[in-house]
Parts: structure tokens; C-alpha cells; sequence
């Protein structure tokens, strides 16, 4: 019983603390010491965050209603990794392979529809970049979209750099953020 | 090519796997808690010019504090590992004299007003881009990232992601700049 409260007390402490900072993850994968956690996100989320920042709700619909996550990811290794966008892509129940929808190309079209210069930085910044360096102890968080909705459950490949080679995070039955 | 999965919601159906399904998600935090120390910078070249006005229009520039080691902290209010360091800066420049350590928090793309009911009053100086032109010239690649600046004005370190900023590895590094 009391191995029970142990873990039941160290399970509600450590949900509190990961909610009140806003950066509890759904889904976990670890290789050794590179983490990478995976939320999915919905459209009203994602609607209301970017309204607070200076976007209309038209000019962010396509991105709300886009299969969108939030990353984050850590290297506590003891070497430099890095890591492309355009290397990762999610793979549906059936098969088919889709790749994520880069910041650029998003940032092109707020250009476009003349979206105001500050919700546009705040839109690159608070995306997964293109590209990512992460020395040793690094943590980088950041959202990113799909091109296409993948067929549930589906897999999303994640890969990275280091000075060992390639590498390949893998996560299986994850489903697109539904309000 | 390694490979590694891990299915977060498999269904756990006798205590045991449950018990440590309990002791993974226990440890969660311990992964998204703030990163640690700060990597040197591998050749050493002089800080970028960072000259940005306070919420007051006052204008701080880096060129004033030489002879000091300053931590540059570049964050949004919308970040939530920036949000959940930013009351470290405050902690650890209460460490050091303020002749031989500064700290200037600067925010990227937004409204003082708005940032100022997320800061209140600070020990150090909170600086404005509002059109992250310093933030492209300091090569940052992601919020928030922090840099150390030595003495001579020169890039140190650099840490890219949330920090606890008194942490003792961090205070250390300030220590041996000092």
C-alpha cells in the first residue's frame, strides 16, 4: 500500500509541476539521452494563441486547422546534434508519407495577406525551425505542421544529426488534435 | 540509422507495468525541466552591437557595461520555458556586485505594456526588439536562447532553452569570467 502512495503522491506532483509550467508533453521518446516530446494541438488552441498575437482568424485558419503539434526537444548528451524539418515526416495507417509544412512557406503566405509584422515574428518564434543546432544541455521547444492529414493511428519519423551519424525517433498511434 | 520507439499509451493491464508506467510519467518533468550549464562558443569574437531602448525609451547599450560580464537573455512573454527562467535572472544577478555582473533581458517583437505585467519591476535592464533585427544579428536560433558576454565584450557561451540561471554550473561559469 504505501509503494502505492509513493507512486500515486510522485505521479500527482510531477503532473502539477509539468502543467504549471506548460510544457507537459503527450507523447514521449527517448534514445539515450535526446528526448522529444510530442503534443498534438487543436485548431481552437492554436486559433487563440495566434489571435492574442495579432493574426485574424481567417489569415491563421489554414495553420489552426492544419494536423499541427508542439516539440520539444532536448540533447543531454555530451555532443552537439542537429536536426531538419524536411527530415521528418508522419506515415499514415495507410502508408502514405507526409511531410511537414516548413515555417518559411508558412511565413510567405502571412507576408502575402498582409499580416502585421509583429504577429509574424511572433509566428516564426514560436515554430520548431527549419533547422536546429542543440549543444549539450540545450532544449529547444516549438510548433509545426503537417502538409496533409495522415490516416489514424500514424507514425511520426523524427531525425537528427550527431557526430556518430544519423539518427531516428519513432512514434507510433498518434492521432491529429480534434476541439 | 538507429531507431527507438516508444508507444506513451499502450495500455498498461497488470500493477507492475503499471507501477512503472507511473515511475516514466513521475520522471516526465525531470525531461522538460529547464536545460543545464551553458556551451562555450567555439571561437571567441567580439558580442554584436545590442543597442535597444527600455520601456522607459532609455537607451541601453552593451558598449557601456565593458569591464563587466553580462548575460544576454533574448525571450517573449508567450515562450514558456522563457517565462518560467525569467525570475532566475533576477536571482542570480542578486549574486554578483553590479561592477562586475549585469543581466539585460531582451524581449523580442512586443508591446513594453504587455511585457511589463509579465516582468513588474526588474533589477535589470528589459529591452524592446520590437523588430527582431538584434535577435538576427546575434544569430539567435530559437526563444529563448542566452548568451554570456565576457569582460572584454566578447562572446563566451551560449545556452539555447530554458534555464535556472542560479543554478551552481551557471554561477560558476560567471564566477571564473569575473
Amino acid at each position: 500500500m504505501r509503494v502505492w502512495s509513493f507512486f500515486l503522491m510522485a505521479f500527482l506532483f510531477a503532473w502539477n509541476v509539468a502543467a504549471q509550467d506548460g510544457m507537459e508533453m503527450r507523447h514521449l521518446v527517448r534514445q539515450g539521452a535526446i528526448a522529444l516530446g510530442v503534443n498534438p494541438l487543436t485548431a481552437s488552441a492554436r486559433n487563440a494563441f495566434y489571435e492574442a498575437r495579432g493574426f485574424t482568424v481567417a489569415a491563421i485558419r489554414p495553420y489552426a486547422e492544419a494536423c499541427g503539434f508542439s516539440f520539444g526537444m532536448q540533447n543531454a548528451t555530451d555532443r552537439a546534434m542537429r536536426t531538419s524539418l524536411s527530415d521528418w515526416h508522419a506515415i499514415g495507417a495507410d502508408g502514405a508519407r507526409i511531410a511537414f509544412t516548413l515555417p518559411e512557406a508558412w511565413d510567405a503566405q502571412w507576408e502575402r495577406a498582409g499580416v502585421p509584422a509583429a504577429a509574424r515574428i511572433a509566428f516564426k518564434w514560436a515554430q520548431f525551425q527549419t533547422n536546429n543546432a542543440f549543444e549539450p544541455g540545450d532544449w529547444i521547444m516549438g510548433m509545426a505542421t503537417l502538409k496533409g492529414v495522415p490516416k489514424a493511428p500514424f507514425r511520426l519519423v523524427a531525425r537528427y544529426q550527431d557526430n556518430r551519424g544519423d539518427h531516428e525517433l519513432v512514434l507510433d498511434k498518434l492521432e491529429c488534435a480534434r476541439d | 540509422m538507429n531507431s527507438f520507439s516508444t508507444n506513451w499509451n499502450a495500455p498498461v493491464t497488470d500493477r507492475r507495468r503499471f507501477i512503472v508506467g507511473l515511475g516514466l510519467l513521475a520522471a516526465f518533468p525531470c525531461v522538460w525541466a529547464q536545460g543545464r550549464g551553458m556551451a562555450a562558443l567555439p571561437a571567441v569574437s567580439p558580442a554584436p552591437t545590442l543597442r535597444l531602448k527600455d520601456a522607459d525609451d532609455k537607451m541601453i547599450d552593451l558598449a557601456q557595461y565593458k569591464g563587466r560580464v553580462v548575460l544576454i537573455n533574448f525571450w517573449a512573454t508567450w515562450c514558456p520555458p522563457c517565462r518560467k527562467e525569467f525570475p532566475s535572472l533576477g536571482r542570480v544577478r542578486k549574486l554578483f556586485k553590479p561592477g562586475e555582473f549585469e543581466v539585460i533581458a531582451v524581449n523580442v517583437g512586443e508591446d513594453p505594456d504587455a511585457v511589463f505585467s509579465f516582468t513588474g519591476i526588474t533589477d535589470f535592464p528589459v529591452v524592446f526588439d520590437r523588430d527582431s533585427k538584434t535577435m538576427g544579428a546575434w544569430s539567435v536560433r530559437g526563444l529563448p536562447t542566452t548568451f554570456l558576454v565576457d569582460r572584454q565584450g566578447r562572446l563566451a557561451y551560449r545556452a539555447t532553452g530554458g534555464r535556472e540561471f542560479d543554478d551552481p554550473e551557471i554561477v560558476n561559469l560567471i564566477k571564473a569570467m569575473r
